[in-house]
Protein backbone atom coordinates (compact mmCIF):
# COMPACT_ATOMS: atom_id res chain seq x y z
CA UNK A 1 0.00 0.00 0.00
CA UNK A 2 2.81 2.43 -0.74
CA UNK A 3 1.18 3.80 -3.87
CA UNK A 4 0.68 7.56 -3.84
CA UNK A 5 -2.20 8.59 -6.05
CA UNK A 6 -1.64 11.73 -8.09
CA UNK A 7 -4.91 13.16 -9.29
CA UNK A 8 -3.28 15.99 -11.25
CA UNK A 9 -3.35 13.61 -14.23
CA UNK A 10 -7.15 13.84 -14.06
CA UNK A 11 -7.34 17.61 -13.76
CA UNK A 12 -4.80 18.02 -16.60
CA UNK A 13 -6.93 15.90 -18.90
CA UNK A 14 -10.27 17.14 -17.65
CA UNK A 15 -11.22 18.45 -21.08
CA UNK A 16 -10.80 14.98 -22.65
CA UNK A 17 -13.10 13.40 -20.07
CA UNK A 18 -15.67 16.19 -20.52
CA UNK A 19 -15.63 15.63 -24.27
CA UNK A 20 -16.38 11.98 -23.54
CA UNK A 21 -19.18 12.98 -21.21
CA UNK A 22 -20.78 15.04 -23.98
CA UNK A 23 -20.79 11.98 -26.28
CA UNK A 24 -22.24 9.87 -23.43
CA UNK A 25 -25.11 12.35 -23.12
CA UNK A 26 -25.56 12.49 -26.91
CA UNK A 27 -25.95 8.73 -26.87
CA UNK A 28 -28.02 8.54 -23.72
CA UNK A 29 -30.84 11.06 -24.27
CA UNK A 30 -31.74 10.09 -27.88
CA UNK A 31 -31.66 6.39 -26.90
CA UNK A 32 -34.17 7.08 -24.14
CA UNK A 33 -36.44 9.12 -26.44
CA UNK A 34 -36.33 6.60 -29.31
CA UNK A 35 -36.81 3.81 -26.78
CA UNK A 36 -39.93 5.48 -25.42
CA UNK A 37 -41.43 6.10 -28.86
CA UNK A 38 -40.72 2.62 -30.25
CA UNK A 39 -41.67 1.05 -26.92
CA UNK A 40 -45.07 2.73 -27.02
CA UNK A 41 -45.77 1.26 -30.48
CA UNK A 42 -44.58 -2.19 -29.40
CA UNK A 43 -46.84 -2.00 -26.34
CA UNK A 44 -49.82 -1.22 -28.58
CA UNK A 45 -48.99 -4.28 -30.67
CA UNK A 46 -48.57 -6.41 -27.54
CA UNK A 47 -52.02 -5.34 -26.32
CA UNK A 48 -53.67 -5.98 -29.66
CA UNK A 49 -56.22 -8.80 -29.77
CA UNK A 50 -54.76 -9.87 -33.14
CA UNK A 51 -52.17 -12.60 -32.75
CA UNK A 52 -50.45 -11.44 -35.94
CA UNK A 53 -49.47 -8.29 -34.04
CA UNK A 54 -49.13 -9.54 -30.48
CA UNK A 55 -46.91 -12.59 -31.11
CA UNK A 56 -44.12 -10.82 -33.07
CA UNK A 57 -44.01 -8.04 -30.50
CA UNK A 58 -43.72 -10.61 -27.70
CA UNK A 59 -40.80 -12.26 -29.51
CA UNK A 60 -39.18 -8.85 -30.01
CA UNK A 61 -39.46 -7.95 -26.34
CA UNK A 62 -38.14 -11.31 -25.11
CA UNK A 63 -35.29 -11.28 -27.63
CA UNK A 64 -33.98 -7.98 -26.32
CA UNK A 65 -34.60 -8.70 -22.65
CA UNK A 66 -33.11 -12.20 -22.65
CA UNK A 67 -29.74 -11.48 -24.28
CA UNK A 68 -26.90 -9.36 -22.84
CA UNK A 69 -26.91 -5.79 -24.13
CA UNK A 70 -23.19 -6.05 -24.95
CA UNK A 71 -23.99 -8.86 -27.41
CA UNK A 72 -26.66 -6.66 -28.97
CA UNK A 73 -24.23 -3.76 -29.45
CA UNK A 74 -21.58 -6.03 -30.94
CA UNK A 75 -24.16 -7.68 -33.16
CA UNK A 76 -25.40 -4.34 -34.48
CA UNK A 77 -21.85 -3.14 -35.10
CA UNK A 78 -20.19 -6.23 -36.61
CA UNK A 79 -23.01 -8.46 -37.86
CA UNK A 80 -25.94 -6.26 -38.84
CA UNK A 81 -24.05 -4.25 -41.54
CA UNK A 82 -23.45 -7.50 -43.47
CA UNK A 83 -27.16 -8.12 -43.49
CA UNK A 84 -28.09 -4.70 -44.83
CA UNK A 85 -24.97 -4.32 -46.96
CA UNK A 86 -24.04 -0.91 -45.52
CA UNK A 87 -21.44 0.22 -43.02
CA UNK A 88 -22.64 1.63 -39.69
CA UNK A 89 -20.56 4.08 -37.69
CA UNK A 90 -19.86 2.95 -34.09
CA UNK A 91 -22.10 5.72 -32.82
CA UNK A 92 -25.09 4.79 -34.99
CA UNK A 93 -24.67 1.08 -34.16
CA UNK A 94 -24.63 1.93 -30.46
CA UNK A 95 -27.60 4.26 -30.81
CA UNK A 96 -29.54 1.59 -32.69
CA UNK A 97 -28.70 -1.14 -30.18
CA UNK A 98 -29.46 0.97 -27.12
CA UNK A 99 -32.70 2.40 -28.54
CA UNK A 100 -34.09 -1.00 -29.50
CA UNK A 101 -33.02 -2.54 -26.18
CA UNK A 102 -34.67 0.31 -24.28
CA UNK A 103 -37.81 0.07 -26.41
CA UNK A 104 -38.29 -3.56 -25.33
CA UNK A 105 -38.19 -2.61 -21.64
CA UNK A 106 -40.32 0.50 -22.17
CA UNK A 107 -42.92 -1.58 -24.00
CA UNK A 108 -43.31 -3.72 -20.89
CA UNK A 109 -43.67 -0.62 -18.70
CA UNK A 110 -46.34 0.83 -21.02
CA UNK A 111 -48.13 -2.49 -21.23
CA UNK A 112 -48.15 -2.94 -17.46
CA UNK A 113 -49.34 0.63 -16.94
CA UNK A 114 -52.10 0.51 -19.55
CA UNK A 115 -53.35 -2.86 -18.32
CA UNK A 116 -53.50 -1.57 -14.74
CA UNK A 117 -56.38 0.73 -15.77
CA UNK A 118 -59.73 -0.95 -15.38
CA UNK A 119 -61.22 -2.17 -18.65
CA UNK A 120 -64.44 -0.32 -17.90
CA UNK A 121 -62.70 2.97 -18.56
CA UNK A 122 -61.82 2.06 -22.11
CA UNK A 123 -65.32 0.70 -22.67
CA UNK A 124 -66.93 3.83 -21.28
CA UNK A 125 -64.71 6.07 -23.43
CA UNK A 126 -65.68 4.09 -26.52
CA UNK A 127 -69.34 4.13 -25.49
CA UNK A 128 -69.35 7.92 -25.59
CA UNK A 129 -67.95 7.79 -29.11
CA UNK A 130 -64.18 8.14 -28.71
CA UNK A 131 -61.88 6.28 -31.06
CA UNK A 132 -59.23 3.94 -29.63
CA UNK A 133 -56.55 6.62 -30.09
CA UNK A 134 -58.66 9.33 -28.47
CA UNK A 135 -59.51 7.13 -25.51
CA UNK A 136 -55.84 6.28 -25.09
CA UNK A 137 -54.78 9.92 -25.22
CA UNK A 138 -57.58 11.49 -23.18
CA UNK A 139 -58.51 8.81 -20.67
CA UNK A 140 -55.92 6.07 -20.23
CA UNK A 141 -52.51 7.76 -20.60
CA UNK A 142 -53.12 10.71 -18.24
CA UNK A 143 -53.89 8.21 -15.49
CA UNK A 144 -50.98 5.86 -16.09
CA UNK A 145 -48.19 8.38 -16.61
CA UNK A 146 -47.97 8.96 -12.86
CA UNK A 147 -47.82 5.22 -12.17
CA UNK A 148 -45.16 4.63 -14.80
CA UNK A 149 -42.90 7.52 -13.83
CA UNK A 150 -40.68 5.61 -11.33
CA UNK A 151 -40.20 2.75 -13.79
CA UNK A 152 -39.25 5.13 -16.61
CA UNK A 153 -36.81 6.99 -14.40
CA UNK A 154 -35.18 3.66 -13.52
CA UNK A 155 -34.96 2.83 -17.21
CA UNK A 156 -33.20 6.14 -17.87
CA UNK A 157 -30.64 5.25 -15.22
CA UNK A 158 -30.09 1.85 -16.81
CA UNK A 159 -29.58 3.41 -20.25
CA UNK A 160 -26.99 5.82 -18.83
CA UNK A 161 -25.14 2.82 -17.42
CA UNK A 162 -25.51 0.77 -20.60
CA UNK A 163 -24.17 3.63 -22.72
CA UNK A 164 -20.72 2.92 -21.20
CA UNK A 165 -20.70 -0.39 -23.12
CA UNK A 166 -20.47 1.59 -26.37
CA UNK A 167 -16.77 2.01 -25.49
CA UNK A 168 -16.32 -1.64 -26.51
CA UNK A 169 -17.28 -0.79 -30.10
CA UNK A 170 -15.06 2.35 -29.85
CA UNK A 171 -17.65 5.08 -29.53
CA UNK A 172 -15.67 7.97 -28.05
CA UNK A 173 -17.77 8.36 -24.94
CA UNK A 174 -16.69 8.78 -21.33
CA UNK A 175 -15.57 5.22 -20.63
CA UNK A 176 -13.65 5.07 -23.91
CA UNK A 177 -11.79 8.29 -23.10
CA UNK A 178 -11.06 6.96 -19.63
CA UNK A 179 -9.62 3.74 -21.03
CA UNK A 180 -7.58 5.68 -23.57
CA UNK A 181 -6.17 8.06 -20.97
CA UNK A 182 -5.32 5.31 -18.51
CA UNK A 183 -3.50 3.37 -21.23
CA UNK A 184 -1.64 6.49 -22.41
CA UNK A 185 -0.39 7.69 -19.04
CA UNK A 186 -0.49 4.36 -17.22
CA UNK A 187 -2.39 5.94 -14.36
CA UNK A 188 -5.43 3.61 -14.28
CA UNK A 189 -6.21 4.13 -10.61
CA UNK A 190 -6.66 7.90 -10.76
CA UNK A 191 -8.38 7.99 -14.13
CA UNK A 192 -10.78 5.08 -13.67
CA UNK A 193 -11.73 6.32 -10.20
CA UNK A 194 -12.44 9.76 -11.68
CA UNK A 195 -14.53 8.18 -14.46
CA UNK A 196 -16.53 6.25 -11.87
CA UNK A 197 -17.21 9.48 -9.95
CA UNK A 198 -18.30 11.34 -13.09
CA UNK A 199 -20.78 8.54 -13.84
CA UNK A 200 -21.99 8.67 -10.25
CA UNK A 201 -22.63 12.42 -10.48
CA UNK A 202 -24.45 11.89 -13.78
CA UNK A 203 -26.62 8.99 -12.59
CA UNK A 204 -27.30 9.65 -8.91
CA UNK A 205 -29.83 12.49 -9.46
CA UNK A 206 -31.94 10.03 -11.45
CA UNK A 207 -31.89 7.45 -8.66
CA UNK A 208 -32.79 10.14 -6.16
CA UNK A 209 -35.68 11.31 -8.35
CA UNK A 210 -36.95 7.76 -8.88
CA UNK A 211 -37.03 7.27 -5.11
CA UNK A 212 -39.01 10.50 -4.67
CA UNK A 213 -41.51 9.52 -7.39
CA UNK A 214 -41.99 6.13 -5.76
CA UNK A 215 -42.64 7.67 -2.34
CA UNK A 216 -45.09 10.17 -3.75
CA UNK A 217 -46.90 7.43 -5.64
CA UNK A 218 -47.10 5.27 -2.50
CA UNK A 219 -48.60 8.20 -0.59
CA UNK A 220 -51.20 9.03 -3.23
CA UNK A 221 -52.46 5.45 -3.36
CA UNK B 1 -30.43 -8.48 -48.50
CA UNK B 2 -28.55 -11.02 -50.60
CA UNK B 3 -26.33 -12.30 -47.83
CA UNK B 4 -25.41 -15.99 -48.03
CA UNK B 5 -25.62 -17.52 -44.58
CA UNK B 6 -22.85 -20.02 -43.99
CA UNK B 7 -22.93 -21.63 -40.56
CA UNK B 8 -20.51 -24.47 -41.40
CA UNK B 9 -17.24 -22.85 -40.21
CA UNK B 10 -18.93 -21.70 -37.00
CA UNK B 11 -20.49 -25.06 -36.22
CA UNK B 12 -17.12 -26.71 -36.84
CA UNK B 13 -15.83 -24.69 -33.87
CA UNK B 14 -18.83 -25.22 -31.64
CA UNK B 15 -16.59 -26.86 -29.01
CA UNK B 16 -14.86 -23.49 -28.47
CA UNK B 17 -18.23 -21.84 -27.95
CA UNK B 18 -19.34 -24.57 -25.55
CA UNK B 19 -16.22 -24.01 -23.45
CA UNK B 20 -17.17 -20.34 -23.39
CA UNK B 21 -20.72 -21.17 -22.33
CA UNK B 22 -19.39 -23.33 -19.50
CA UNK B 23 -17.08 -20.53 -18.33
CA UNK B 24 -19.99 -18.07 -18.41
CA UNK B 25 -22.08 -20.37 -16.21
CA UNK B 26 -19.13 -20.93 -13.88
CA UNK B 27 -18.35 -17.25 -13.34
CA UNK B 28 -22.05 -16.47 -12.83
CA UNK B 29 -22.46 -19.23 -10.22
CA UNK B 30 -19.35 -18.20 -8.27
CA UNK B 31 -20.35 -14.52 -8.39
CA UNK B 32 -23.91 -15.20 -7.23
CA UNK B 33 -22.61 -17.16 -4.20
CA UNK B 34 -20.07 -14.48 -3.25
CA UNK B 35 -22.57 -11.72 -4.04
CA UNK B 36 -25.09 -13.21 -1.62
CA UNK B 37 -22.47 -13.26 1.16
CA UNK B 38 -21.47 -9.64 0.47
CA UNK B 39 -25.13 -8.67 0.19
CA UNK B 40 -25.99 -10.26 3.55
CA UNK B 41 -23.11 -8.45 5.22
CA UNK B 42 -24.07 -5.11 3.65
CA UNK B 43 -27.76 -5.50 4.49
CA UNK B 44 -26.86 -6.35 8.08
CA UNK B 45 -24.68 -3.22 8.33
CA UNK B 46 -27.28 -1.09 6.57
CA UNK B 47 -29.99 -2.11 9.07
CA UNK B 48 -27.77 -1.52 12.09
CA UNK B 49 -28.99 1.16 14.51
CA UNK B 50 -25.41 2.51 14.68
CA UNK B 51 -24.65 5.28 12.21
CA UNK B 52 -21.00 4.33 12.00
CA UNK B 53 -21.97 0.97 10.49
CA UNK B 54 -24.99 2.15 8.57
CA UNK B 55 -23.43 5.05 6.73
CA UNK B 56 -20.45 3.34 5.02
CA UNK B 57 -22.68 0.47 3.90
CA UNK B 58 -25.20 2.92 2.42
CA UNK B 59 -22.44 4.82 0.61
CA UNK B 60 -21.00 1.59 -0.80
CA UNK B 61 -24.40 0.40 -2.02
CA UNK B 62 -25.30 3.75 -3.60
CA UNK B 63 -21.95 4.02 -5.31
CA UNK B 64 -22.24 0.60 -6.90
CA UNK B 65 -25.85 1.07 -7.91
CA UNK B 66 -25.10 4.35 -9.65
CA UNK B 67 -22.01 3.51 -11.69
CA UNK B 68 -21.82 1.32 -14.82
CA UNK B 69 -20.59 -2.27 -14.35
CA UNK B 70 -17.91 -1.94 -17.04
CA UNK B 71 -16.20 0.70 -14.88
CA UNK B 72 -16.07 -1.81 -12.01
CA UNK B 73 -14.56 -4.45 -14.27
CA UNK B 74 -11.81 -2.11 -15.47
CA UNK B 75 -11.27 -0.70 -12.03
CA UNK B 76 -10.68 -4.13 -10.50
CA UNK B 77 -8.51 -5.30 -13.38
CA UNK B 78 -6.36 -2.22 -13.99
CA UNK B 79 -6.66 0.12 -11.01
CA UNK B 80 -6.77 -2.14 -7.96
CA UNK B 81 -3.53 -4.01 -8.86
CA UNK B 82 -1.70 -0.67 -9.07
CA UNK B 83 -3.01 0.33 -5.67
CA UNK B 84 -2.13 -2.93 -3.95
CA UNK B 85 0.84 -3.78 -6.18
CA UNK B 86 -0.56 -7.25 -6.86
CA UNK B 87 -1.64 -8.72 -10.15
CA UNK B 88 -5.14 -10.13 -10.68
CA UNK B 89 -6.11 -12.67 -13.30
CA UNK B 90 -9.01 -11.66 -15.57
CA UNK B 91 -11.12 -14.33 -13.86
CA UNK B 92 -10.42 -13.01 -10.37
CA UNK B 93 -10.97 -9.37 -11.37
CA UNK B 94 -14.25 -10.27 -13.08
CA UNK B 95 -15.47 -12.27 -10.07
CA UNK B 96 -14.58 -9.40 -7.74
CA UNK B 97 -16.37 -6.86 -9.95
CA UNK B 98 -19.47 -9.03 -10.41
CA UNK B 99 -19.79 -10.12 -6.80
CA UNK B 100 -19.29 -6.69 -5.24
CA UNK B 101 -21.70 -5.13 -7.70
CA UNK B 102 -24.36 -7.80 -7.26
CA UNK B 103 -23.69 -7.70 -3.51
CA UNK B 104 -24.79 -4.07 -3.48
CA UNK B 105 -28.01 -4.99 -5.31
CA UNK B 106 -28.65 -8.10 -3.20
CA UNK B 107 -28.21 -5.99 -0.05
CA UNK B 108 -31.11 -3.82 -1.18
CA UNK B 109 -33.16 -6.93 -1.94
CA UNK B 110 -32.56 -8.33 1.54
CA UNK B 111 -33.13 -5.00 3.26
CA UNK B 112 -36.27 -4.33 1.19
CA UNK B 113 -37.70 -7.71 2.22
CA UNK B 114 -37.05 -7.10 5.92
CA UNK B 115 -38.38 -3.55 6.08
CA UNK B 116 -41.48 -4.54 4.08
CA UNK B 117 -42.75 -6.63 7.01
CA UNK B 118 -45.54 -4.61 8.63
CA UNK B 119 -44.88 -2.71 11.85
CA UNK B 120 -47.57 -4.62 13.70
CA UNK B 121 -45.56 -7.81 13.29
CA UNK B 122 -42.51 -6.26 14.93
CA UNK B 123 -44.57 -4.73 17.72
CA UNK B 124 -46.52 -7.93 18.30
CA UNK B 125 -43.36 -10.00 18.57
CA UNK B 126 -41.78 -7.49 20.93
CA UNK B 127 -44.94 -7.37 23.04
CA UNK B 128 -44.62 -11.13 23.50
CA UNK B 129 -41.19 -10.49 24.98
CA UNK B 130 -39.02 -11.81 22.13
CA UNK B 131 -35.44 -10.64 21.91
CA UNK B 132 -34.31 -9.00 18.68
CA UNK B 133 -32.70 -12.18 17.39
CA UNK B 134 -35.70 -14.35 18.28
CA UNK B 135 -38.04 -11.82 16.66
CA UNK B 136 -35.96 -11.84 13.50
CA UNK B 137 -35.68 -15.61 13.33
CA UNK B 138 -39.25 -16.51 14.21
CA UNK B 139 -41.37 -13.69 12.86
CA UNK B 140 -39.65 -11.34 10.43
CA UNK B 141 -37.27 -13.45 8.33
CA UNK B 142 -39.75 -16.22 7.44
CA UNK B 143 -42.11 -13.60 6.03
CA UNK B 144 -39.40 -11.46 4.48
CA UNK B 145 -37.82 -14.47 2.78
CA UNK B 146 -40.81 -15.09 0.51
CA UNK B 147 -40.85 -11.44 -0.56
CA UNK B 148 -37.13 -11.48 -1.36
CA UNK B 149 -37.35 -14.34 -3.86
CA UNK B 150 -38.75 -12.51 -6.93
CA UNK B 151 -36.30 -9.56 -6.80
CA UNK B 152 -33.50 -12.00 -5.96
CA UNK B 153 -34.09 -14.09 -9.08
CA UNK B 154 -34.38 -10.93 -11.15
CA UNK B 155 -31.02 -9.65 -9.89
CA UNK B 156 -29.37 -13.02 -10.54
CA UNK B 157 -30.77 -12.93 -14.07
CA UNK B 158 -29.21 -9.47 -14.55
CA UNK B 159 -25.91 -10.78 -13.20
CA UNK B 160 -25.94 -13.61 -15.71
CA UNK B 161 -26.27 -11.04 -18.50
CA UNK B 162 -23.54 -8.85 -17.01
CA UNK B 163 -21.02 -11.73 -17.16
CA UNK B 164 -20.61 -10.92 -20.88
CA UNK B 165 -18.52 -7.91 -19.77
CA UNK B 166 -15.82 -10.28 -18.48
CA UNK B 167 -14.86 -10.74 -22.14
CA UNK B 168 -13.49 -7.18 -22.16
CA UNK B 169 -10.85 -8.37 -19.66
CA UNK B 170 -10.03 -11.35 -21.93
CA UNK B 171 -11.71 -13.90 -19.68
CA UNK B 172 -12.67 -16.84 -21.90
CA UNK B 173 -16.44 -16.53 -21.54
CA UNK B 174 -18.93 -17.13 -24.36
CA UNK B 175 -18.51 -13.68 -25.92
CA UNK B 176 -14.69 -13.85 -25.82
CA UNK B 177 -14.69 -17.30 -27.38
CA UNK B 178 -17.00 -15.96 -30.07
CA UNK B 179 -14.49 -13.20 -30.82
CA UNK B 180 -11.81 -15.88 -31.26
CA UNK B 181 -14.05 -17.91 -33.57
CA UNK B 182 -14.82 -14.74 -35.51
CA UNK B 183 -11.11 -14.03 -35.94
CA UNK B 184 -10.62 -17.52 -37.37
CA UNK B 185 -13.68 -17.68 -39.62
CA UNK B 186 -14.39 -14.03 -40.58
CA UNK B 187 -18.08 -14.81 -40.22
CA UNK B 188 -19.30 -12.17 -37.72
CA UNK B 189 -22.96 -12.43 -38.65
CA UNK B 190 -23.10 -16.20 -38.10
CA UNK B 191 -20.86 -16.17 -35.02
CA UNK B 192 -22.65 -13.38 -33.17
CA UNK B 193 -26.07 -14.67 -34.16
CA UNK B 194 -25.13 -18.13 -32.88
CA UNK B 195 -23.98 -16.86 -29.51
CA UNK B 196 -27.00 -14.56 -29.23
CA UNK B 197 -29.15 -17.69 -29.58
CA UNK B 198 -26.95 -19.51 -27.04
CA UNK B 199 -27.36 -16.67 -24.56
CA UNK B 200 -31.08 -16.65 -25.26
CA UNK B 201 -31.38 -20.36 -24.51
CA UNK B 202 -29.25 -20.01 -21.37
CA UNK B 203 -31.19 -17.02 -20.06
CA UNK B 204 -34.63 -18.38 -20.87
CA UNK B 205 -33.68 -21.64 -19.13
CA UNK B 206 -32.39 -19.68 -16.14
CA UNK B 207 -35.54 -17.59 -15.90
CA UNK B 208 -37.73 -20.71 -16.12
CA UNK B 209 -35.67 -22.34 -13.36
CA UNK B 210 -36.02 -19.15 -11.34
CA UNK B 211 -39.78 -19.15 -11.81
CA UNK B 212 -39.97 -22.81 -10.84
CA UNK B 213 -37.89 -22.20 -7.70
CA UNK B 214 -40.03 -19.19 -6.83
CA UNK B 215 -43.16 -21.28 -7.21
CA UNK B 216 -41.81 -24.10 -5.04
CA UNK B 217 -40.41 -21.85 -2.33
CA UNK B 218 -43.64 -19.91 -1.94
CA UNK B 219 -45.94 -22.92 -2.34
CA UNK B 220 -46.87 -22.88 1.34
CA UNK B 221 -48.64 -19.54 1.00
Amino acid sequence: MNYTPDFSIVTDNWIVLMRGLVVTIELWIPSVLFGLAIGFLIAQMRLSPRRLLSVPSLVYVELFRDTPVLIQLIWFYYAFPLLIGAQLSPFSAALLGLSLNTSAYCAEIFRGGIRSIHRGQMEAAKAIGMTQAQAMRRVILPQVVKRMLPAFTNRMIEVAKMSSLASVISVHELMYQGRLLSATYYRPFEILTAVAFIYFVLIYPGTFLAGRFEKRLARSN
Amino acid sequence: MSYDWEFGPVLARIDMLLIGLLNTVKIAAVSICLGVLIGLLLAFLRLSPRRILRFPAAAFIEFYRNTPPIVHFFWFFYALPVLLSVSLSPYLAAVLALSTQSGAFYAEVFRGGIVSVERGQWEGARALGMTRSALMRRVILPQAFARMIPPFTERSFELLKTTALASTLAYADLLYQAMLVNAETFRPLEVYTTIAVMYLVLLVTASQLGRYAEHRLTAYQ
